[in-house]
């Protein structure tokens, strides 16, 4: 398959991917209703835990900078605060 | 709106501008031309997508092959969708544009700010998109003088604005359980499936259990 195929066959199956869920019919039982609820929760947790560790062999300086973050975070509720508290201190640990 | 959603992104492009820059470095190396590499940014516009497309064709891979590997780690989408379409209004025209930017980070920060309206969501996916494509053009020209992200640590962006936006969320203990086992199941499963699948999969677990856990409850 050519390059420029091969391209538009990965913009269908994303686009329509990111198509679907918006399309999809809105009158929903309380169960589904309740489901939507938790897909947040359960996909930033699910985002955070695999690239926590990172492929350097530095988890645990990852996983204490997160959990400053993640104090930051809960704090201040401001993204910008929990990823500056984090970043600096993953790059002074990684320093020390 | 449309200004407070593209603001809302701008902690993240930290992130994104590496990424962005350290994704047209592999593609060049993989033998992507500029059109190409830059065109995978503007049509596809998915990062680890297109990081592991251009490892395939870099590889010799076949065409289904990278299309089928695409689908896979794109098809947790269809949950963002599902999710932000019950929050936000949209016309048929505003679904088509808010669905072709969508992106993690993009829904993540428009259901952490409590996003209503479209402008809100698509001054978020643009700031994205922009960034991202702008990153991808300056690593496709300026190429390897660019030290790898993950040297700079600077791939930790994602990982704490994810946990960021989490946190907040967590207001009942059935919402820490949920975060707790969607976690531990996307860690467990991240080791032997590739990137977008232990997303979905613990996605829709974690949200299962949720709704099976609250099903004494009213919405």
């Amino acid at each position: 398959m050519s390059f420029w195929l091969t391209c538009g066959g990965m913009l269908a199956v994303t686009f329509g991917s990111r198509l679907a869920g918006l399309t999809l019919h809105r009158d929903l039982p309380a169960f589904w209703l309740r489901f939507l609820h938790f897909v947040p929760i359960a996909v930033f947790a699910a985002l955070v835990t695999p690239s926590l560790g990172g492929s350097r062999g530095e988890g645990a300086i990852r996983v204490a900078a997160a959990a400053l973050g993640g104090v930051a975070a809960w704090r201040t509720k401001r993204l910008e605060v929990a990823i500056a508290a984090g970043m600096t201190a993953f790059w002074l640990l990684r320093l020390a | 709106m449309f200004r407070s959603g593209f603001r809302a992104m701008t902690p993240l492009w930290l992130g994104v501008v590496p990424f962005g820059v350290a994704y047209a470095v592999l593609a060049r190396d993989a033998g992507l031309s500029l059109v190409e590499t830059q065109a995978l940014s503007v049509l596809v516009f998915a990062g680890s997508a297109q990081v592991s497309a251009v490892g395939l064709f870099g590889r010799g891979a076949g065409g289904l092959e990278i299309v089928f590997t695409t689908l896979l780690l794109n098809v947790r989408h269809v949950l963002y969708g599902l999710s932000l379409g019950r929050r936000v209004p949209l016309t048929p025209r505003q679904r088509t544009a808010a669905a072709y930017f969508l992106t993690d980070e993009a829904y993540g920060v428009s259901v952490a700010r409590g996003a209503r309206t479209f402008a809100f969501v698509l001054g978020a996916e643009l700031s994205l998109f922009l960034t991202w494509n702008l990153a991808t053009f300056a690593g496709a020209l300026l190429g390897g003088v660019i030290p790898d992200p993950e040297r700079l640590g600077v791939d930790f962006v994602f990982p704490l604005a994810f946990l960021a936006l989490l946190v907040p969320l967590l207001r009942r203990r059935v919402d820490v359980l949920v975060a707790v086992a969607a976690g531990a199941l996307a860690w467990l499963l991240a080791r032997s499936l590739p990137g977008g699948l232990p997303i979905l999969i613990a996605g829709v677990a974690g949200s299962l259990l949720g709704a099976l856990l609250t099903s004494g409850e009213r919405e």
